[in-house]
């Protein structure tokens, strides 16, 4: 192996990580440490100006390592091994040491996270002297799609990529396609109607020749990798078929809050405590009726059932107070002496046109009441015979500061979008992680929204996180697009960081094979050694640490590179002596 | 002088290190003698790569992975939990005290989990003091 000849750059990110590590004191410290050529700082090393300072330096030191010390390799190790390869030098002869989101951002202490940071260049200049050239990897891409779910959002990805010629397989649990978008009536701010716009929509996806659509179907082990996917569509049948797919759209969508949960509001009890979802039904039915068939005279609209809750769900969902303006305009034309109390915790009318819906709607002789989502709920009780309706509500009035009863005869429950239960079975499938509030995790949040940390696998729509039809419909044909672009390519690259065998050390005990998830490993019977297949290997490396003689280990995390990794975190600690 | 312990961590790529860096992006606060390696699966932390740590003086060592079922390569995480209960008994017949050792699931999104378990891992290291086979390796490294 050639001499390493290392440069490290420190990088200040503007004050994020300059104001709380002496980058200075950095380049000094480990400036003079063995193989190291030099030690740079500089404001911004994602930048232009930045990358070119480490291009010229690789050319004008013959610097064979790279290190760059700033935010966390998964943001910008891609970018920096970009540039290296830019220079001339392979990219994995580069290493980052994250000293922005694990040391600069969680620390008080100048002088501490300065010293962490040594520390974690340090084990970065120790490990990279280790770091072996690779080779990137293409696989061809099946130019097939499969899409999970035949709501708005899957249907229009199905669409868009069966409309530019190539196959897609659209998997729907229930014996429709539509949606819950095919449950509404009316569509907010135009008040146009949802099932003029799903209804085509539907026709297109059935009647294309290029989308197949399997109803009352799940999809159940998917195995392979971006381009070449393969699963099983179980749907009753004794058989299931085999699929065999490049990529795949999870537009799994969403669940409505069960609102029985919250005791204040008697869902279940009172038979005209109704939740959105059911009152859309009513209003397509196109009769707004009470349990005893009577026109109600009085109707409340909660929000933020289920939302914005310590208790339930601390996110917004986003659509529920702009589809309630919706309720107040079906029910002001349809009834238009019935009293409406608008019981709202906060309005948000953010999207395109919405604010001017909710001023215009303000005209409609509603009586808006403010209750404070975390002190008391609205509390339903049934009303005596002498009240003249059928439920009262009982309520703090924020705005007034009274407690005031509320007579009403029906009540609407705006209530939050939560993520499927059956989630979970998904995730297992496709390999996607899920936030906190069980949503499908984007791989970027702002950047890269509709991509997933597995490759090949995109998220749309409702599954991702709350939003209203044109988002979702936005986050859809992008899915697409990148999909699309993909299969234009006709291959894309791969995971190199494989396992690899040095089958001088191979004993062929054959523990790698038991403990490999990828069934990618098997024994060579005429060398009695172990292989690996690199095309099913997907880097997890749980091979190498099983192997009891060292033979098999992931490239790039090999054992040699991690235990000099964690020789040279410890390296300092003897100075303190 | 003080005691300032340090921790070295190893966290998966995919749950435990996203959760880490989720913490940094909060700005949440925590002790700062963590030392975070990466490694893509919990799965591919090596008994070795403990006991080195330990060897090389470190006070305490995190292992961090997927919660159970959440595994980005299936099963790893569950690989992890079985070599993490041998390499348990296998420190205690070193002597080197059990809450030195922590296994903990941190998923991506995690980050406030994450900085309180830094927290109360680097104060129960305080507790414990320096770590036995730090100070046999100083007595090494001065009579060197």
């Amino acid at each position: 192996m050639e001499e390493p000849r290392i440069g490290v750059y420190i990088c200040w990110c503007g004050t994020n990580i300059a104001k709380m590590v002496d980058v200075e004191a950095v380049a000094s410290e480990v400036g003079n440490l063995p193989n190291v050529v030099l030690a740079k700082t500089y404001k911004y090393m994602c930048s232009d100006p930045g990358q070119d300072l480490i291009i010229k330096d690789i050319r004008g030191h013959h610097l064979n390592r790279v290190i760059v010390a700033a935010c966390s390799p998964r943001i910008h190790e891609l970018t920096f091994r970009n540039a290296v390869e830019k220079a001339g030098i392979n990219p994995y002869l580069f290493e980052m040491a994250n000293i922005r989101e694990q040391d600069s951002w969680v620390h008080t202490d100048r002088s501490e996270a300065t010293k962490k940071a040594i520390d974690l260049v340090i084990a970065a200049i120790h490990r990279v002297r280790f770091h072996e050239p690779l080779q990137k990897r293409s696989v061809n891409v099946d130019p097939a799609t499969l899409v999970i779910g035949g709501g708005i959002s899957g249907m229009v990805a199905a669409l868009e990529i069966a409309n530019a010629g190539k196959k897609v397989y659209l998997v729907e649990k229930t014996d429709h396609l539509g949606g819950h978008v095919a449950r509404f009536d009316l569509t907010f701010p135009h008040l146009s109607s949802a099932k003029q716009m799903i209804r085509p929509i539907i026709q297109r996806v059935e009647n294309h020749p290029n989308i197949e659509v399997f109803k009352q179907s799940v999809i159940r082990n998917v195995n392979g990798y971006i381009g070449n996917f393969d699963a099983l569509v179980v749907n009753g049948h004794p058989e299931p078929i085999e699929l065999k797919f490049g990529n795949i759209i999870a537009a799994t969508g969403l669940k409505p809050f069960d609102p029985s949960k919250i005791a204040e509001y008697g869902y279940g009890k009172f038979p005209d405590v109704i939740t959105s979802m059911e009152f859309e039904e009513m209003l397509s039915a196109g009769k707004v009726l009470t349990k005893y068939g009577k026109e109600p005279r009085n109707i409340a609209i909660i929000h933020c059932v289920g939302s914005r809750s310590k208790v339930y769900h601390e996110y917004c969902s986003r659509t529920c107070c702009m589809v309630a303006l919706k309720f107040i305009n079906q029910i002001r034309a349809g009834l238009p002496d019935c009293n409406i109390y608008e019981i709202y915790a906060d309005m948000r009318a953010y999207g395109k046109g919405c604010e001017e819906f909710y001023a215009e709607t303000t005209h409609r002789q509603i009586i808006f009441l403010m209750f404070d989502q975390q002190e008391k709920l609205p509390v339903i009780k049934q009303a005596e015979r002498s009240d003249n309706c059928n439920m009262l509500i009982e309520m703090d009035e924020k705005l007034s500061g009274e407690s005031i009863e509320v007579p009403v005869d029906m009540v609407v429950l705006m209530v939050n979008m939560e993520a499927h239960e059956d989630v979970k079975e998904v995730v297992h499938a496709i390999g996607v992680s899920l936030c906190g509030n069980q949503f499908f995790i984007e791989k970027h949040p702002k950047l890269d929204p509709v991509a997933t940390t597995t490759g090949g696998v995109y998220i749309v729509g409702t599954c991702q996180g709350p939003k209203d039809i044109p988002d979702s419909v936005a986050q859809a044909r992008a899915a697409a697009a990148r999909i699309l672009a993909t299969i234009a390519q006709g291959s894309v690259a791969v995971e190199v960081t494989t396992a690899f065998v040095n089958e001088a050390f191979c004993c062929g005990c054959q523990t790698c094979i038991k403990v490999c998830p990828y069934t990618a490993i098997s024994f060579n019977e005429v060398k009695k050694v172990s292989e690996v297949n690199e095309v099913l290997c997907k880097g997890c490396g749980t091979c190498g640490s099983a192997c009891p003689s060292g033979a098999i280990t992931s490239k790039h995390f090999t054992d040699h590179q991690i235990l000099s990794e964690i020789e040279g975190i410890m390296s300092m600690s003897y100075k303190e002596i | 002088m003080n005691f300032r312990p340090t921790i070295v961590a190893f966290l998966c790529n995919w749950c435990a290190y996203t959760g880490a860096d989720l913490a940094g992006t909060s700005r949440m606060r925590y002790a700062p003698n963590i030392r975070i390696i990466r490694v893509m699966c919990s799965g591919r932390i090596d008994p070795t790569f403990i006991l080195t740590a330990f060897q090389q003086g470190a006070d305490g060592v995190l292992v961090c992975g997927c919660h159970p079922g959440d595994c980005h390569y299936q099963t790893g995480n569950y690989k992890c939990l079985r070599r993490f209960k041998l390499i348990e008994k296998y420190i205690a017949q070193m002597g080197i005290e059990p809450e030195r050792l922590k296994l903990e699931w941190i998923s991506a999104s995690e980050g406030k989990q994450f900085a309180e378990l830094v927290n109360e891992m680097t104060k129960a290291i305080l507790n414990a003091g320096p770590s036995k086979v730090k100070s046999t390796l100083e007595v090494k490294h001065l009579k060197s």
